[in-house]
């Protein structure tokens, strides 16, 4: 079967298909949400709940719509914790991860941005817009106060334009290097100009603006900030462009440039609305095959927030995981710089690996690595017994096992893992009322999350 | 391929004491201990500093008599009077000051307008042909540093050097030290104390994962951990045997270069290191700014010359700058500048060569773009580094850098070796400074094909004295500078990978 029509044929759906797809959507899963997904079908559970549309959730506070207020430092702190949260209790939709996603697409730092009002408000673009129109997310984008800072538009301004956005727009945002010109990044840059921002408003103000004919991508004609977007997305190259990042997001790196075009062409029959591929994608046997299960390194947000929805915990540590994701390099709101975080192989150096490891370690302890307290301890008794037959070692490390890793489990770190629990004793000797089990448990659950495995998706 | 058959490999017994021995041309000194990298590249290190965002090179080294400059800068021009002079036409920033005795002294190299045809604007872009070293229209997807250490240093063994062949102070890795063949070459940390206390606890494991692409992500992830477990203890031990004996800037870039010095310092053979300073995308508001990062810049820089010297390694050791692109001469209306092209770059160490290399940008010859023209393509510098810093054959350049490219003579090779006899020895000038001939001395220990060329401090040829097959024996030219201008010259006696350099002064 040619790989881009494995993307129109619907993949069989089992325990490992929503294992898979919970995997890659939702940020880590439990064993209630592996049952609830096998309780209806593939389509109930794509259609229904990921691609579902929820209510915008509440502000995280009135200072998002105050843009007088330049308390920065709490304000900012307050949104990651806000998203964290969001995050962690989302439920069966994709729209967090699609958010994230966003955020590492239209990049903004909020540092250059100052206002953490503003990124909110882009959050919220991104969240409204999230399984949207792709064309009518980059025209909000444009016009969208966080983005016209950060990418100095509201410095462009006619007889002197500022190319930064105009650049990045097409580089980063639509179309990708080679698909423009020096010439068109110079025309655009002039047909987005007249734009700033007051406080947490854009604006336009006409004398700003060059009102002259400009050349962009082979047309001519008095441009504005809406036909530069128009305009972008009648090149082919716009639907690939994204149809790639979206492959890299929920398939994995190795490209396979035949799913992409059809990907694409399903992006342009549909008028850049992004439900109907994302429908096709995580139904397709293209998604579910054997190859693309354990096949992407999670992401430090991808890993931290997992941690918790493994562990059920719905009230995390707020300040260590936010200490932890700047460690290990993913700071929400400060991406490294306009292309975003690179992902894959640059999560994994050997600086971030063994922080990953301690930051599982400090999770299974209920204590940071310096000796304090996190702010929720674990009781690993009561969660294997939520397993159907805690008491059988091999079999709970087995349904453990299935919570934790997409990677399959080798027959030699199945039986480290079962040393590792046991700790010493005969395997018929394991019970959770062993006065040592919860000890156990600990050296069990550590070791588990400092498998290289568990960093794979 | 272990360290004792690799040397069986090459017909050598390692008994008790030292083998001398050579591979290529590159005399290196094999201990029965720790036979790595620093011999093989004679204890050399290159330490390189990315400046990440792309550094405005005008703003740099200032063109201070070209009223272009200040016609394209009429408010982020630096005036003739803040500007550093380093000649009579050519200035530093004010903010590189503490640089100002490195270039007094003759250690402190400024190479002019270094980019490469066919210039990319996109800092990503940029940063990979920077990084990978590639033609503006290859995509290459490794580093050239991975390359070298990967393909040219002999007796790598990717499984078990004793020291990381390369390391990066931060905590991301760059494409630099990644090669293709093998995977990641270098390791990165933000220091030797935290990446120590980072690893306890981590064990190894060695199942070998399937060829499939979740596998080899699986096997990349099990060779960082591997990794770190190795190499924390040695560094946390090198950093450990010895103390900083200048003051470091308590800044990033000072803190990172301090590590470095310790780790040189204290015995670690690592041949590369990487550090990086960003925020040099200076699109809006650049006076400020600029000035900030150059201090930081020159201030960490010149601590760290100064330790080198206080630890005893200084002859070891060169650091370069580079950043993906210099900014467009013309300032925008933000007061910022937009992304450009060529730019200066700095070489600084014992064994450099002082001086300016090239012209002041000709600002009345600008690209379509009103950029500037590239005069030394970057790879130059790289092939430079390689030869005359770590002592690779110039014939090995087509594996790292795709081709080969000619070298500047900006590094001085006269002490090339501690141990490795060396083949031929040149002397300084007499007289010196000289008006309008000098004579050249020098002596060839094995007879060989020599070459004795004179630059001008700009790096183009004068003329070649010497160029053929030569016996045993004390040799003795003359360089009649006649028709020359007064300056600096440099007298490069060249045999296959080694090279000598001394400089002559022509005063009128």
């Amino acid at each position: 079967m040619k790989s881009g029509n494995k993307l129109n044929k619907i993949a069989v759906w089992d325990e490992d298909s929503a294992r898979h797809i919970l995997a890659r959507t939702l940020f880590g899963y439990n064993k209630q949400d592996v049952e609830f997904a096998l309780s209806i079908t593939l389509d109930e559970f794509v259609d229904n709940h990921l691609l579902s549309d929820s209510p915008s959730p509440p502000q995280p506070g009135i200072w998002v719509n105050d843009p007088t207020d330049e308390n920065t430092t709490e304000h900012t702190r307050e949104l990651i914790y806000w998203w964290y949260n969001l995050m962690v209790t989302q439920g069966y939709s994709l729209r967090e991860r699609m958010v994230l996603f966003w955020h590492n697409h239209f990049v903004s730092e909020v540092t250059k941005v100052y206002l953490p009002q503003r990124m909110y408000w882009q959050n919220k673009l991104f969240r409204d817009y999230s399984m949207g129109n792709v064309i009518d997310l980059t025209k909000a984008v444009t016009l969208d106060p966080a983005m016209l800072i950060y990418l100095d538009g509201i410095r462009n301004r006619k007889g002197a334009p500022n190319e930064n956005y105009a650049r990045e727009l097409m580089e980063l945002f639509t179309l990708g290097i080679g698909n423009y010109t020096e010439q068109d990044v110079q025309e655009g840059a002039r047909a987005l100009t007249g734009w700033r921002v007051d406080g947490l408003t854009p604006y336009f103000t006409v004398d700003r603006f060059d009102e002259g004919t400009k050349t962009f991508l082979g047309q001519t004609g008095n441009f504005n900030h809406n036909d530069v977007v128009d305009i972008i997305f009648t090149q082919p190259a716009a639907a690939t462009f994204l149809c790639r990042e979206l492959y890299n997001e929920f398939m994995h790196v190795a490209h396979d440039e035949d799913s992409i075009a059809t990907m694409a062409q399903l992006l342009r029959d549909n008028n850049f609305n992004l439900k109907p591929v994302l429908s096709t994608l995580l139904k397709s046997v293209l998604f579910h095959t054997d190859e693309v299960r354990g096949a992407k390194i999670k992401s430090p947000v991808e890993m931290l927030i997992g941690v918790m929805r493994q562990f059920n915990v719905t009230t995390p540590d707020y300040v260590y995981l936010r200490q932890v994701a700047a460690q290990i390099k993913q700071e929400l709101l400060s991406p490294p710089n306009v292309s975003g975080w690179d992902g894959d192989k640059v999560w994994i150096n050997t600086t971030s690996l063994p922080a990953r490891n301690i930051f599982t370690d400090a999770v299974v302890n209920g204590r940071k690595p310096n000796g304090d307290d996190l702010t929720f301890q674990l009781n690993l008794v009561e969660y294997a017994r939520t397993f159907s037959n805690p008491e059988d070692a091999i079999q709970l490390i087995n349904d453990i096992s299935k919570i934790f890793l997409q990677y399959p489990l080798s027959e030699n770190r199945r039986e480290y893992l079962l040393t590792t629990l046991l700790d010493g004793a005969a395997v018929y000797d394991w019970s959770t009322n062993d006065p040592q089990a919860e000890n156990r448990l600990k050296m069990f659950f550590k070791a588990l999350m400092r498998l290289s495995e568990y960093q794979l998706s | 391929m272990d360290r004792r058959s690799f040397l069986r490999n090459l017909g050598i017994v390692a008994g008790a004491g030292t083998v001398s021995m050579a591979i290529g041309n590159i005399p290196i000194r094999a201990f029965s201990k720790s036979f790595l990298n620093i011999q093989a590249v004679n204890g050399k290190v290159i330490v390189l500093l990315q400046l990440s965002g792309g550094n405005d090179g005008l703003n740099t080294i200032i063109p201070f008599e070209d009223s272009l400059y200040y016609n394209a800068r009429p408010s982020l021009g630096i005036s003739k009077e803040q500007a550093v002079h380093l000649s009579n036409l050519t200035g530093m920033h004010p903010s590189l000051q503490p640089l100002k005795t490195f270039f007094d002294d003759g250690n402190l190299a400024v190479v002019q307008n270094v980019g490469y045809d066919d210039p990319d604007r996109s800092h990503f872009r940029s940063t990979d042909i920077w990084l990978s070293a590639s033609d503006s229209d290859i995509i290459i997807n490794d580093g050239w540093v991975g390359r070298y250490l990967a393909n040219v240093l002999p007796d790598h063994n990717p499984i078990n050097p004793e020291h990381p062949m390369a390391i990066q102070i931060g905590s991301t890795q760059s494409a630099l030290l990644e090669c293709t063949c093998q995977g990641t070459m270098g390791i990165s940390f933000e220091s030797p104390n935290q990446f120590y206390q980072l690893i306890q606890g981590s064990t190894a494991d060695n199942d070998p994962p399937p060829d499939t692409i979740a596998g080899n992500q699986l096997k990349y992830i099990k060779e960082i951990a591997a990794q770190s477990i190795r190499y924390a203890e040695i560094i946390k031990e090198k950093a450990d045997s010895v103390q900083n004996l200048a003051t470091y800037p308590d800044t990033r870039l000072g803190r990172q270069l301090a590590i470095v010095a310790e780790l040189i310092a204290g015995g670690l053979e690592t041949p590369v290191y990487l550090t990086s300073i960003g925020g040099f995308d200076t699109h809006a508001g650049q006076s400020g700014p600029h000035a900030n990062l150059l201090s930081e810049v020159a201030e960490a820089v010149a601590a760290f010359q100064q330790d080198l010297d206080l630890l005893r390694v200084a002859d070891r050791v060169v650091l370069m700058t580079f950043s993906e692109f210099g900014r467009r001469v013309r300032q925008n209306s933000s007061g910022g500048t937009d992304h450009g092209t060529a730019a200066p770059l700095f070489l600084i160490g014992k064994n450099v060569v002082g001086g300016i290399y090239g012209k002041n940008p000709d600002l009345a010859d600008l690209d379509n773009s009103g950029d500037i023209k590239f005069q030394y393509d970057f790879r130059q510098l790289y092939a430079t580094l390689l030869t005359d810093q770590l002592g690779m054959p110039a014939d090995r350049l087509p594996d790292v850098l795709q081709r080969s490219f000619e070298s500047l003579p900006l590094i001085s090779t006269s002490n090339f070796g501690p141990g490795g006899p060396l083949a031929f020895q040149i002397e300084q000038n007499y007289p010196n400074p000289f008006n309008p001939a000098t004579t050249i001395n020098y002596s060839v220990r094995v007879p060989q094909s020599i070459k004795l060329e004179v630059f001008t401090a700009a790096g183009d040829r004068v003329t070649t004295l010497v160029n053929e097959h030569q016996e045993t024996g004390n040799y003795s030219v003359k360089f009649d500078g006649g028709k020359y201008p007064s300056g600096v010259y440099f007298a490069s006696i060249r045999s296959g990978a080694v090279k000598q350099t001394i400089k002559m002064m022509l005063i009128k």
